[in-house]
């Protein structure tokens, strides 16, 4: 009997969780006017339309911020997770006086959030003249130090036996960080490299404030616009939403075993 | 002569290391130097200026700082933005911590019940925020709706001062309790059954394995969430941008939009600059109370 009741609340709570979701697709495909808030609506097929998708895609910029929303999120993951793992190795692997030093210079990116240095980090931007630019959102998201720690600490729990044979054989190290340690740590770099992307693709504050023509924006930012064009309305909000949510759905469908994974390892060592 | 030789090629090949070491943390050390620690150093600076977007500057002292200490707009929007904390947090941990412990079980489509409960986490915060706007229309939302069809009389949620908040709050638990139950399904993996079984064996209740078990096996990620939490609510800035605008007045206008609003809309850089300094100072506090209190319990 508990069993059943507590099996009814998950499917209940279940429910509540989607219902939102459902709601902006069914609203994206109703015409103008309709807010779909009664059981009839919902029901009743015979009005979806897809003008609202036509409209939102022909005379916004959505899909040029799409495109510039996977360029950021694709150059950010590829150079942070190098970067990362390059600075892991050093950190794992080689002996050095000031290390300790340099560690505590890594970590402490993890202080202070981007919302709390706004204004010098954009006059720190305007300054290199990358204000309204992709490297202007790129660059200072380079420096969470989340994926070093997390690959430097699989790396330690990965034996010395290689490093030893490889310097023996007159390996470099370059050589043995790209050839050894990069292919043993691919599952961890996957998860964070996974995170890093969603990471870059819902930030938002950051390109809100750095890029202000229309057609350098991201997706995040580039939505908040239709709040301010008049011309389009209620119903196509939601088949902007729609537009912009379809892609991490799917992503995250497919891939749903390594985000989850790297969420817990990111999450847990916090 | 030779004993100073070889000192000599000691201390070269000391070097040698450092700087080896160093070249493979360059990469990542130049972004962090000129895009954190550089900004960092420069706020302060700017907070001792008049300062405009175009750079119009004049040192000024200490005088940005008196400004908003006697002002008391500082502290009323730190104070609402921590209220959010305060309002926001227990829920989500409470939320996350019961999601986590319906579907740790075998049950049907125990998979399909977590992946729901996460999806809206990979959503952007713009797309969450249009969703809810739209879900607390006081006339076309759905919220009302189904309120009315209980018998509740309609709210208007994002006008109403004591509503607003209550919808910027709902719309966050949503979106992200999903991320903390994930979480403590992690925490609730790590914890061995045979503790379990042991308990069963004594006959222990529901209750008692849940309180002298499962919490004490759960409280190192509690308290690393809770401390996550309490510094995503500080930072929070998109919900209200779109859903209230920090309205109604400046009932949910945070810390953040206030720095945002005084720095880019107003042109003040120095105050704006000064606001960030102390802001970063609250969460160093923040950061060095966290540190305490998670490295006491282990040692």
């Amino acid at each position: 009997m508990a069993k059943v009741a507590i099996y009814s609340l998950t499917v209940l709570l279940a429910v509540i969780f989607v219902i939102p979701l459902v709601w902006m697709f069914v609203v994206s495909f109703k015409p103008e006017g309709v807010s779909a808030i009664t059981i009839n609506e919902w029901v009743d097929f015979s009005d979806l339309t897809l003008q609202n998708y036509k409209k939102v895609l022909t005379e916004s910029q959505i899909l040029r911020w799409t495109y510039n929303s996977l360029i950021i999120g694709a150059i950010t993951t590829i150079i942070t997770v190098l970067i990362s793992s390059l600075a892991a190795f050093a950190f794992s692997r080689k002996t050095f006086k000031t290390k300790g030093f340099w560690f505590i210079l890594c970590a402490s990116g993890l202080l202070i959030p981007t919302e709390a240095m706004l204004i010098p980090l954009y006059e720190t931007v305007l300054s290199m003249n990358l204000l309204d630019s992709n490297w202007g959102i790129i660059l200072p998201s380079l420096t969470n130090p989340l994926g070093l720690i997390l690959i430097m600490q699989f790396m330690n729990g990965l034996p010395k036996d290689y490093m030893e044979a490889a310097q023996l054989d007159g390996c470099k190290d370059l050589r043995l960080w790209w050839s050894i340690y990069m292919p043993l740590t691919r599952s961890a770099m996957i998860s964070i490299g996974i995170f890093y992307f969603i990471m870059s693709w819902n930030n938002f504050i950051w390109p809100y404030i750095v890029i202000n023509t229309e057609e350098n924006m991201v997706l995040a930012t580039g939505l908040p616009t239709f709040l301010a064009n008049n011309v389009l309305h209620v119903n196509t909000i939601m088949t902007a939403s729609a537009i912009a949510a379809i892609p991490t759905m799917i992503v995250y469908i497919l891939l749903q075993k390594h985000i989850v994974q790297g969420v817990s390892m990111t999450g847990v060592k916090g | 002569m030779r004993a100073q030789h070889s000192a000599g090629a000691r201390w070269k090949k000391l070097l040698k290391l450092e700087f080896s070491a160093i070249a493979f943390l360059s990469p990542f050390l130049i972004p962090l130097i000129v895009f954190y620690i550089w900004p960092l150093l420069r706020g302060v600076w700017i907070s001792f200026h008049t300062w405009g977007i175009l750079g119009m500057q004049k040192y000024v002292g200490l005088d940005n700082y008196t400004k908003l200490l006697t002002n008391g707009d500082f502290f009323k929007y730190l104070w609402n933005s921590l209220y959010f904390v305060l309002l926001v947090v227990p829920i989500i941990i409470l939320l996350g911590l019961i999601l986590a412990l319906l579907i740790q079980r075998k049950i049907p489509f125990q998979t399909t019940f977590r992946s729901i409960y996460f999806l809206p986490y990979v959503l952007s915060v713009s797309v969450i925020s249009f969703i809810w706007l739209r879900m607390f229309d006081s006339k076309h939302g759905l919220v009302n709706v189904i309120l009315e069809s209980l018998g509740i009389p309609p709210i208007n949620w994002l006008t109403d001062p004591g509503a607003a908040w209550w919808s910027i709050v709902i719309a966050t638990v949503w979106w992200t309790v999903g991320f903390v139950m994930v979480l403590f399904l992690a925490g609730l993996q790590e914890i061995s059954p045979e503790l379990y079984e042991a308990a069963d064996i004594d006959g222990a209740s529901t209750f008692h394995k849940f309180r002298y078990i499962t919490l004490p096996g759960l409280s190192s990620v509690m308290k690393v969430q809770i401390f996550f939490q309490i510094i995503a609510g500080l930072k929070l800035f998109g919900q209200v941008q779109i859903m209230t605008n920090g309205g109604p007045g400046d009932v949910t206008n945070t810390i953040v939009r206030y720095i945002y609003v005084t720095g880019f809309k107003k042109d003040m850089f120095g105050l704006a600059a000064a606001q960030s300094t102390l802001f970063c100072l609250f969460m160093l506090l923040i950061a060095a109370i966290q540190f305490m209190l998670l490295n006491r319990k282990e040692s």
